[in-house]
């Protein structure tokens, strides 16, 4: 009897829409002990920030979400990311690691506004999370005191990655 | 001086003889405009000058101003009733009408005065392949042919009416005699290869095999027949009806182009004496190891490999069934359970693949809240879970289904099929309120497929939510539609109409029931419009293969299950009317939500917009409007008309018509027509029903009531029974006083045979009650027999509560008809029945007390929303 190889498992990017945004809700209701807010959902499905807010893939099926927005100040613009986080049943397969450079790389190659630099709150208690990103180059910059009202530990590191500035058209990491 | 014969009457001046000439070929050239005002220029002189008075009428209704231009015509026919002008223009209007008889009168009328009318009678012609009138066909396809033997359609068209009069000698004679004088075919002509596979097919069908072979190689070999894959599928099922030793081989070839088409491996098997629907333990090995070598030689098709599944048995099946579903769902096939739900016919098969499945599940478990291993991969065990719910629900496990389903949203929650499924589950448990919800979920997860909008859709019609059903399925309708109701009607999407139908009917609302009931039969009467237009293209095309398979297709068009379905149920309403006239009164504004209402006057706002525009675009433009009828606007919104309209029985008698040779082996399909049968005093016809009825299942509940009522109809006593003989079949027969002693004859012969004779029908009531005391559905029907047999009703609802008892096997089905029942015949006991039902089948709300659907109903609507409960906010 004859049989196919278990095909390699793939993942794939979809940028959030209004069509998909049940999905968004349905994961950050089970991943985050926080709620968002419906301004968050707006904003998220702007034509502008389509590279930035992506839904993650799974041979197919959708088992994460990041969602970032740009911030410009002193003409400096940086990417914030808002959420970002796999399911936990398929979690340590390199899914997060893959999207993370998914996202610095169209970051990098992102031209109306350059960005410089990609930053995001990880709560103090979630040093998994901080290693994490500390592996992809993130450093922390500082500590956001009383970032989370409710739930403890109220603070939140400030991780950051500056961009290193590649042509627009290059993806090349 | 006009030409001899032609009466004064029509003759024209030469000026405006010239004029006429002009008004014709403005027409031809569809230049309305002109030729109206030139016809008006004629009439002006000669108004009562009947062929101007016809052309104008055409012109007039190709503008799109139809009674007018009707009435034109009808004035121009009766002022020169000898040309064949006016007739033939008369014909034309009647086809647009789709009054195919009538058009076909009037074009026989102008072949009377123009007997060699190419026009006319190849327009005969299509009208009498529409009507199948065959002999007639004939006729008419000779006479075109004679007129011009040039031309190739002509005798192709001939061959092609003698084939469907049946006469294939006649058919290929022509054939064959056109094939000799054909000349100056180019190379590669579609045309005459189409011709060529059609002869091939005629003389496959005179079972002439050897010649079919022998013209098929020729003109393979020749290069005429260009089509290779027909080559080949034609050449390998005549070798197989030879049973020659060369079809073998020619089933591999096709088999090599195309190793996933079912049929070339039925007929590969056959060439070896195989057949594949009756396989036996003598020939089962050998065909298990035809697959086998197959599923070795093409590793990628799925063909052979479900084949094997299907032929084998035992631990050969086991041995084939594990590979075959690690694959797929490795592979993450959502279809693979109905794939293989058919293999579930045999229950070794069935606990087969239950194991097998579980045993791969102990594999692949693992907790929902930490990373999976990652040996396992987590969608395997999420495709895992959601076969074996599918599985479990199958088999009536709807709890375990259930178990199943929450442990695999719990671990990976963003997976449709899952949330879809679970509302199917509950939908089978009897809720069809949480059914809707969570197929809404599943909606949410993403808006843009329209697979998930339209479950969406069904399942609140399920759960009576029309208007908000209408709203989904509205979210892909045209936007500048009437309704989004209005524009599934349409595109004709049966699925809709079936389900809002039978979801006003169960919400109470016959009228509207009724009307999508007859918009599905007004689909069915399209169809069957829509094949008019492929007497003349196909012919034409010589695309005659597929147009005789069309016309076969045509002829079997309502045994389709939605036309049986709705032919079925709008009986039943027009049966129920008859009963009961009060119904129609009854029906009005009353019951109509409030939602309904505004959707009411919504349509009325979109119509009286589209009439205005209608109103604004200057009427005389060029534009044809062509001479179909366009829709008329919807004059009875809510049904009341249709609901009111005289003869119920007589309607009725006409939907169930088709029924009784298209859907011989429904036993539904009998007992309605033994309704509108018995009603109409047809009964020869009531009575073959009966026994049409009695050949499919002799112990059916429903055919139990009707046998009962026949006989209660029949012989109350003696004076009426010879009285109701009286009719005979046929039309007109009422009038007749006298007894017809034949169908006296027939009915008292047969009818000995469905009940004895002797016993009292109490006395046969109990018999069968005793005989199936342990089925719901038979309990029920003795309950209704003895309610009409004048028992009373506390004795009628003891015999019905009966069905509660633990013995009895009963579904939720047999329980919502009891429910009906008890409704039905103002039982006091109706809550009581609900509240048991609703015990018994714990997880069901059909039950629940009537004062808690509406909040029920609202459930329906609302989507939980996990988020809101947590503290922390982020905006």
């Amino acid at each position: 009897m004859s049989e196919s190889r278990p095909a390699q498992p793939r993942v794939s990017f979809a940028a959030v829409t209004p069509n998909n945004l049940g999905t968004v809700r349905k994961l950050n209701s089970v991943l985050f002990p926080i709620k968002y807010s419906e301004k968050f959902y707006h904003d998220i499905v702007q034509p502008d920030v389509e590279d930035f807010c992506q839904l993650i893939y799974y041979n197919d099926i959708p088992v994460g979400t990041m969602c970032g927005r740009v911030e410009v100040k002193d003409g400096q613009a940086k990417l914030y990311l808002m959420t970002f986080a796999v399911l936990a049943p398929y979690r340590s397969r390199g899914i997060g690691s893959q999207s993370l450079k998914h996202l610095i790389q169209t970051t990098a190659a992102h031209a109306k506004p350059k960005i410089n630099a990609i930053y995001l709150h990880v709560q103090v208690s979630n040093d998994e999370a901080k290693r994490f990103y500390e592996r992809h180059g993130f450093k922390e910059v500082g500590l956001y005191k009383d970032y989370y009202k409710k739930i403890t530990p109220h603070d939140a590191w400030i991780l950051q990655l500056d961009i290193e500035q590649k042509d627009a058209a290059g993806g090349n990491p | 001086m006009p030409p001899a014969g032609i009466p004064p009457s029509r003759a024209l001046p030469l000026k405006e003889s010239g004029l006429f000439k002009e008004v014709l070929h403005y027409y031809e050239d569809r230049q309305l405009k002109k030729g109206l005002k030139t016809a008006d220029a004629i009439l002006k002189k000669f108004p009562k000058h009947g062929e101007t008075l016809c052309m104008k009428g055409l012109i007039l209704t190709h503008m799109g101003r139809r009674e007018e231009g009707l009435e034109l015509v009808k004035q121009g026919v009766r002022f020169d009733l000898t040309s064949h002008i006016c007739w033939h223009v008369f014909g034309l209007i009647q086809k647009g009408q789709k009054n195919y008889e009538e058009a076909l009168k009037s074009y026989t009328q102008a072949l009377r005065f123009d007997k060699d009318n190419m026009n006319i009678l190849r327009d005969a012609a299509h009208l009498q392949t529409q009507l199948r009138l065959y002999d007639a066909l004939v006729e008419t396809r000779h006479t075109l042919l004679r007129l011009r033997p040039q031309l190739r359609q002509n005798w192709i068209a001939l061959s092609v009416a003698y084939h469907l009069r049946g006469d294939l000698a006649e058919s290929k004679k022509v054939l064959e005699q056109f094939e000799n004088i054909v000349k100056n075919v180019p190379d590669y002509d579609v045309e005459m290869s189409e011709i060529l596979l059609y002869h091939i097919r005629v003389l496959e069908e005179l079972s002439e095999y050897t010649e079919a072979l022998a013209l098929l190689d020729t003109h393979a070999k020749s290069r005429m027949i260009i089509d290779r894959v027909a080559i080949m599928e034609y050449r390998a099922r005549i070798l197989s009806k030879l049973q020659s030793p060369e079809a073998q081989q020619a089933w591999q070839g096709l088999i090599e182009q195309n190793p996933d088409c079912y049929d070339y491996y039925k007929g590969f098997l056959s060439s070896r004496a195989i057949d594949l629907d009756a396989v036996t333990d003598d020939i089962r090995p050998g065909a298990l190891q035809i697959l086998q070598d197959f599923v070795q030689q093409f590793p990628r098709a799925a063909a052979p490999q479900r084949l094997a599944l299907s032929v084998s048995t035992g631990e050969q099946f086991k041995e084939l069934v594990e590979p075959y579903l690690r694959t797929r769902l490795q592979k993450g096939v959502p279809s693979l359970f109905t794939d293989l739900k058919a293999l579930y016919r045999s229950p070794e098969k069935r606990d087969a693949i239950e194991s097998v499945v579980h045993a791969l599940l102990d594999t692949l478990a693992h907790a929902p809240d930490a990373p999976c291993p990652s040996s396992i991969d987590p969608t395997v065990y999420i495709w895992t879970l959601y076969f074996l719910a599918q599985h479990h629900s199958h088999l009536g496990r709807h709890a375990k289904a259930l178990e199943l389903l929450d442990t695999a949203i719990a671990h990976t929650p963003t997976l449709p099929e899952l949330y879809m499924f679970r509302g199917r589950v509950l939908k089978r448990l009897g809720d069809p309120y949480g059914a809707a919800r969570w197929v809404d979920q599943a909606r949410l997860l993403d808006l843009q497929d329209r697979f998930l909008n339209a479950r969406c859709g069904k399942y609140r019609l399920r759960a009576g939510l029309i208007d908000e059903a209408v709203e989904v399925f509205g979210l892909f309708t045209k936007k500048d539609a009437v309704s989004p109701a209005q524009d599934l009607e349409d595109m004709q999407s049966l699925l809709y109409l079936i389900e809002e139908a039978d979801a006003q009917l169960r919400n109470g609302n016959h009228a509207m029931a009724l009307k999508k009931y007859l918009a599905i039969q007004k689909v069915f009467d399209d169809f069957e419009d829509d094949q008019f237009d492929f007497h003349g293209y196909s012919v034409r095309k010589f695309t005659i293969n597929i147009y005789l398979n069309l016309l076969k297709w045509e002829d079997n068009l309502r045994s389709h299950p939605a036309y049986v379905h709705a032919a079925i149920a709008a009986s039943r309403i027009l049966v129920k009317l008859h009963d009961d006239p009060s119904m129609a009164s009854a029906a009005s504004d009353s019951h109509l939500s409030g939602a309904e209402k505004k959707a009411k006057k919504k349509a009325k706002k979109a119509e009286k917009k589209v009439q205005e525009e209608a109103k604004k675009a200057p009427s005389s433009t060029n534009e044809d409007k062509g001479l179909e009828a366009t829709a008329p606007k919807d004059e009875d919104p809510d049904g009341t008309k249709l609901l009111q309209a005289p003869e119920p029985l007589e309607r009725a008698a006409k939907l169930l018509k088709p029924l009784q040779t298209l859907a011989k082996s429904n036993i539904e399909a009998w007992v309605a027509v033994y309704d509108v049968a018995i009603r109409r005093k047809k009964y020869l016809q009531a009575v073959q029903a009966l026994h049409h009825a009695h050949a499919l299942q002799a112990d059916s509940p429903e055919l139990h009531v009707r046998l009962v009522d026949f006989k209660r109809r029949c012989a109350p006593n003696p004076a009426l029974r010879v009285n109701m003989f009286s009719d005979t079949i046929g039309p007109g027969s009422s009038l007749s006083e006298k007894p017809d002693e034949s169908v006296a004859t027939v009915v008292s012969a047969f009818l000995p045979k469905l009940l004895p004779d002797e016993m009292s029908l109490e006395a046969y009531n109990s018999q069968f009650l005793q005989k199936h005391s342990t089925r719901g559905d038979a309990v029920l029907a003795a309950a209704k027999v003895s309610q009409a047999l004048g028992a009373p009703r506390e004795e009628v609802e003891a015999a019905v509560f009966n069905v509660l008892n633990a013995d009895v096997e009963l579904d939720i089905e047999t329980a919502v008809a009891v429910d009906a029942f008890l409704s039905e015949i103002r039982s006091p006991r109706e809550e009581e029945f609900r509240s048991a039902a609703g015990e018994r089948f714990a997880l069901s709300t059909v039950f629940v007390p009537h004062a808690k659907l509406p909040e029920l109903r609202k459930s329906a609507l609302h989507v939980p929303n996990v988020a809101e409960e947590k503290e922390e906010v982020i905006s």
